[in-house]
This record gives C-alpha cells, sequence and structure tokens, in this order.
C-alpha cells in the first residue's frame, strides 16, 4: 500500500511537471516573441526616419 | 482584457483543483484492487478527455479556417493542437506510472496505449510541418489536412477498446455504459475535468496571443524590408 | 469515366517514365534486399521464431521501401517546372493525385512481389501457401501506404526538409494498416486461414482504405493548388 501511495505522488508530480514545463516554454517563447517584436519596431521605426530625410526635425 | 481573463481562468482552475485534490485525498476511499494508485485516473482521465476534445476543436477551427479563409482561426486551431498535445503527453506519463504499479509494467502495447502514442506521433508531426512551412496559408491549409486526417485516426483510438482485445481496462465511466465504479467515486473524474479544460483554455488563450505577435512581427518584418 | 482516363493518364506516364528510367524502382529493390540481409543479423533466422514475426518483418521491408517510391512520386515533377504545368493542366488535382497513387500502387506492388520470394528463400519461409488470400492483404495494405504516402509526398515535395517531413508524416499514419497487415499476413505465411478473430483486420484494412482515399481525393485540391 505504501508503495502504491509513493508511485501515486510520482504520477502526479510527473503530470504537473510536464504541464510546468509546458508553461516555463510558453513563457520563454512570449519573451523571445516580444524581444523580437520590439526589434523588429525599431527596424521599422529607423526605415522610416531614413526614408524621410536626414533634416525632417519630426521624431 | 485577454490577459485579465487568462489569469482568472487560471487562479479558478488552481483553487478548484486544489479542493479537488484534497477530496480526493480525504474523502474517496481507496479502489478494493488497486489501492490507493487508483486515484491517478482522476487526473489521467480527465487529461486523456481535454486532449481529445481539443483534437477535435483544433479541428473544427482549422475547417472554419478553409471555410472563412481567416488565418485567425488557424492560429486558434495550432494553439489547441499544441496544448491538447502537452494534456496528451500527461495522459500517458501517468497511465504509464499507474501500469507500473498494476501491470508490473511501465509499457504495453496493447491497442489503446499504442494508438494514443500514435496520436502524439502525428501531431508531433502537425506541429513539425508547420515550423517547416514558411508561407502562412500554406501552413493552414496543410495543417488542416493533416488534423483531419488525425481525428479520423483518433476515432480508431476511441473505438479500439471496443474492436480489439487489450490489456487496459474496459469502459468504466458510466457515460461508456462500462458502469464498473461506485457513483461516489466516478463523480471526481468529471469534477476535475472542469479545472483541467480551464486550465488548456487559459493555455490555449496565451498561445493564441503568441500567434498573434509572430503574425505581427512578420507583418512588421516585411515592411522593414519595404524600406 | 472521364475522371479515370485523366487519373489513368496521370498514372500511365508516371509508370512509363519510370520503366525508361528504373532509378526509383532499382533503389527500392536495393534497399528492400538491404533491409532482409540486415535482419539476418538481428535475430537467428534458422529458429522457429522466424515463422512467427515474418509478417512483421516483410511490412517493415514493405514499409521502407515505400518511402523511396513515395519520396520520388512528386518530387520528380520538380524539374522543369512540370508540377506547375500539371497543376494548370486541365485536369483536376483530385484526378492527378489519384493517377499518381495508381502509379506509387503499381511501382510499391511490384517491389512487394520481388521482395516476397527473396525474403522466403533468405528465411525459410514458404509463404505461398494461402498466397490469394495473403496477395489481397498485401493489396489492401499497399493502397494504404500508398494513398497517404502520395498526400503527404504533394504536401512536402516543396517544404526544405522534404526527406525528413515524409517519413515523419507518413509512419505514424500508416501505423493502423501496417498493424492489420502484420496481423493478417503473419498468420497466412504460417498457414494457417483466416480465423473469426483475425476477420477485425480484414475489415480495419478495408474501412482505413475507404476512408482516407476518399479523405485525400477532397483534400488533394487544397495540398496542391490552394
Amino acid at each position: 500500500m505504501d508503495r502504491n501511495f509513493l508511485y501515486l505522488c510520482y504520477g502526479l508530480i510527473a503530470a504537473w511537471m510536464v504541464i510546468f514545463i509546458y508553461v516555463i516554454s510558453l513563457a520563454l517563447r512570449e519573451r523571445s516573441l516580444r524581444q523580437e517584436l520590439d526589434r523588429v519596431r525599431k527596424m521599422v521605426d529607423d526605415g522610416e526616419r531614413s526614408s524621410r530625410g536626414v533634416n525632417d526635425p519630426r521624431p | 482584457m485577454r490577459s485579465k481573463l487568462i489569469v482568472t481562468l487560471a487562479v479558478v482552475a488552481c483553487l478548484v483543483l486544489a479542493w479537488n485534490i484534497r477530496t480526493i485525498f480525504l474523502h474517496v476511499p481507496d479502489e478494493a484492487n488497486q489501492g490507493a494508485i487508483f486515484r491517478i485516473l482522476y487526473f489521467h482521465v480527465p487529461s486523456a478527455m481535454t486532449s481529445f476534445c481539443g483534437f477535435f476543436v483544433a479541428m473544427a477551427f482549422s475547417l472554419m479556417y478553409l471555410y472563412k479563409q481567416d488565418l485567425k482561426y488557424d492560429s486558434i486551431a495550432a494553439s489547441i493542437t499544441e496544448v491538447s498535445l502537452a494534456f496528451a503527453i500527461v495522459t500517458l506519463v501517468t497511465g504509464s506510472i499507474w501500469g507500473r504499479i498494476i501491470w508490473g509494467v511501465w509499457w504495453a502495447w496493447d491497442a489503446r496505449l499504442t494508438s494514443y502514442f500514435i496520436c502524439i506521433l502525428i501531431y508531433s508531426g502537425y506541429l513539425m510541418l508547420r515550423r517547416a512551412v514558411d508561407e502562412p496559408n500554406q501552413r493552414a491549409r496543410f495543417s488542416t489536412v493533416l488534423s483531419v486526417l488525425g481525428c479520423a485516426d483518433i476515432t480508431i483510438v476511441w473505438k479500439s477498446i471496443e474492436w480489439f482485445r487489450t490489456q487496459h481496462p474496459g469502459p468504466v465511466l458510466s457515460v461508456r455504459n462500462g458502469g464498473g465504479m461506485a457513483p461516489g467515486m466516478e463523480a471526481p473524474v468529471y469534477i476535475n475535468l472542469i479545472p483541467l479544460l480551464m486550465l488548456c483554455l487559459a493555455l490555449i488563450l496565451v498561445r493564441t496571443r503568441q500567434e498573434d505577435l509572430r503574425h505581427e512581427v512578420d507583418a512588421l518584418r516585411r515592411t522593414a524590408h519595404s524600406f | 469515366m472521364n475522371f479515370l482516363r485523366n487519373a489513368m493518364a496521370i498514372a500511365y506516364k508516371d509508370l512509363r517514365s519510370e520503366v525508361r528510367s528504373k532509378d526509383t524502382i532499382n533503389a527500392s529493390l536495393s534497399f528492400s534486399l538491404v533491409i532482409l540481409l540486415l535482419f539476418s543479423f538481428a535475430f537467428d533466422t534458422d529458429s522457429e521464431q522466424v515463422q512467427e514475426i515474418s509478417g512483421g518483418l516483410l511490412w517493415i521491408v514493405f514499409a521502407f521501401a515505400s518511402s523511396l517510391i513515395l519520396g520520388r512520386s512528386f518530387a520528380r515533377e520538380l524539374t522543369n517546372d512540370c508540377m506547375d504545368a500539371l497543376i494548370a493542366s486541365p485536369i483536376n488535382p483530385a484526378e492527378l493525385f489519384f493517377g499518381k497513387a495508381v502509379a506509387n500502387f503499381a511501382l510499391l506492388l511490384a517491389v512487394e512481389l520481388f521482395c516476397l520470394p527473396v525474403f522466403g528463400i533468405f528465411y525459410n519461409v514458404r509463404w505461398a501457401q494461402q498466397f490469394p488470400v495473403l496477395l489481397v492483404v498485401v493489396m489492401l495494405g499497399t493502397w494504404g501506404m500508398t494513398v497517404i504516402g502520395t498526400l503527404f509526398s504533394a504536401m512536402t515535395v516543396n517544404l526544405r526538409l522534404r526527406e525528413i517531413m515524409l517519413p515523419t508524416l507518413v509512419y505514424p499514419f500508416i501505423i493502423p494498416v501496417l498493424l492489420g497487415a502484420v496481423q493478417l499476413s503473419k498468420g497466412l505465411i504460417i498457414g494457417e486461414p483466416v480465423g473469426s478473430d483475425n476477420q477485425i483486420w480484414f475489415r480495419v484494412l478495408v474501412a482505413f482504405d475507404l476512408i482516407f482515399t476518399l479523405l485525400a481525393m477532397a483534400f488533394a485540391d487544397i495540398v496542391l493548388v490552394g
């Protein structure tokens, strides 16, 4: 019976570990996506500024 | 708005799960033949139901994409498939640990387990295919085809318990004409399904948000390259 | 009738091209022989066990042989923009798909019928005891593999990881076919008639072939054209 209970705990821990690892991977993916988004936004802003011209006072 | 919904779903799911775990451990008696390990059923079966529902709902959204030609349906379908795959892996892991005690082996190549493993391979292939296709509309079309074919295969999984001789227990839930469980012991299976579905929905919303971010990055990248 | 005529035109084109070049069929035959050779190192070929596992061995050989044939199916159309020409032609995608599937089926069946006697010789297996029924099983199993493989070949033809993606996608889908074919072949090769226990596998094979043929033809348009 003790062994049964031990394996029950292993099972539940394993199940929640899978979900936990997936949540962590989602969080890491979101962080890298947001970093990429910021990078690409900056690229677009730089591109717009350079296409308007050096002497354009607008930000 | 979406963030608030995600947080609400996750918090409520965790609270209900905590309550259910308390009930399962304190109020539900040990099963006569299996002992304490039988309680893993309360996570194994709802995870299996969640993943099965998820695959079929993803197929429906994929077909919506074909009908409406709107990529948001494809994003939702992909998100649901990925989260359902995570729950399918939970099902296999919990089933394997249960099998170690009851059957004495970590794995048995019976029809139900094998077919379930095939489902996981199919949907892993689905995710790999999505990564291999760059053009969004082509990716969405191929994903739809794979989703529909995958669901046809899931039907074999669902029916396998009746079609083939199998080591996996026969139907025990009353909805599947089994009726092998005492009523007080069957209810927590369905009660535990609710928080798992809520958790699944929260993860799907997070994943869909990431798909939207990805589309935004791709659109901005195209704009940046046009300068 | 138009459907069959157009599909057979595509099948005839592919088969005639293959008969002239013999690239794919030679490679597939060689590969099958290599696998049969490798199996001889995996277990004792004189033991009784070989009779028991002969069905499984045979279908593993067939499954690996199919990967070469199915991979070439649409890949051969990439040169000289033949794929674009086929899609732009008056035949509809379902006819194109069906014709390709029939050609692949014929090629794969030819390889399998070559492998059977070789397998019998190498492993001392008397496979012809119930040959008509075995042939039906081989044809049903081969059609199931062909239909799935042809569809995924069309899907993966333009992908950068085509050689990796095709087997990764095809093999999990054809497992129900392989399962049914192995169970039936196992008994037929050792001379047992198909018992009532095994009738279910015939139904699985037929159902799989019907369902996935219809689905594949319905999706051919989406995969090939968009």
